[in-house]
């Protein structure tokens, strides 16, 4: 969901579980968005609004780099 | 053009007022070799800005706060930069801790000259504790995210290049990610949405135009 689409359902539970185990006193500071708690992060990302697909993204960039091998071989060369 | 440094520093929410308190360690540092002029909190406007660049062409510019693609902003979201007068950014070093700025603006700003651009193709993100927000110095898990930006200007400080500088910046971001893996083998909470966001910077922070400017 690269572009400014709709987060499906499976995705958006995966989100939710994810935001689910921070800390309740950390916040998140997405530029222009603001900064939101946990529970704010949450209500955005089942609202499917523009915040919640931005919180998506992020998550789902770092899938990806986690499954393509990316993530583990940017820390290896880097040893 | 000479050696002297801008920074802008808006500071009217919790990101700008972190951003701001970060910026200002790098200030203090540029202080003992170059003129810094910083434009904190309500001065952070593009009148002041331009006025400024226009009088002492300074070699390198520190923009913090909140951007768009096209946009970079200061006081209150009000437009300090945009395609109007990215003109005014030609053959300067910019890193633009702000959302999305390389996006389109940076290769604006470095199209047919020999400056350099370096910014974020995705939101600047950073995670903060609440407990912290009033000293965000001493906020440990801003400071896995703020530190390795901070990394950026204090490379150019010691007049290495821009490519120089993006790569410390990363390593220290990848010596966080560590950090942060080992904090999640000890079950630490919140672990695994740190490395999140602090992917999403290391993937996001680029360099456009002459990498090997330096002040």
């Amino acid at each position: 969901m690269e572009k400014d689409e709709e987060i499906s359902e499976d995705i958006k539970e995966l989100v939710i579980a994810r935001l689910g185990i921070m800390p309740s006193n950390y916040k998140l500071s997405i530029g222009t968005e603001g900064t939101f708690t946990k529970k704010e992060l949450i209500e955005h990302v089942i609202a499917n609004d523009k915040t919640g697909r931005q919180i998506a993204k992020m998550q789902l960039h770092f899938i990806k780099a986690l499954t393509t091998g990316k993530f583990i071989d940017t820390l290896n060369k880097n040893e | 053009m000479n050696n002297s440094i801008l920074v802008t520093r808006p500071k009217y929410d919790d990101g700008t007022e972190y951003l701001s308190a970060y910026a200002l360690e790098v200030i203090k540092k540029a202080q003992e070799k170059f003129s810094v002029k910083d434009f904190e909190g309500k001065e952070a406007i593009k009148e002041n800005v331009e006025k400024y660049l226009k009088n002492k062409n300074p070699k390198l510019l520190f923009l913090n706060g909140h951007g768009n693609e096209s946009e970079i902003f200061g006081h209150k979201d009000k437009i300090i930069f945009s395609l109007t007068n990215i003109n005014l950014l030609k053959d300067k070093i910019t890193y633009a801790r702000a959302c999305f700025s390389a996006n389109f603006l940076g290769h604006e700003a470095v199209k047919n000259n020999s400056g350099c651009f370096i910014g974020y193709i995705y939101p600047f993100s950073f995670w903060m504790d609440e407990e912290r927000s009033a000293t965000p110095l001493k906020d440990k898990v801003a400071g896995m995210f703020l530190n390795p930006s901070n990394e950026v200007v204090f490379s150019l400080l010691k007049g290495e290049s821009a490519r120089k500088a993006d790569e410390k910046s990363k390593k220290m971001m990848i010596e966080n990610m560590r950090e942060i893996l080992a904090m999640e083998r000890k079950n630490e909470p919140g672990a695994t949405g740190m490395l999140q966001i602090l992917w999403d910077n290391y993937e996001g922070q680029i360099v456009l135009g002459n990498e090997d400017a330096s002040l």
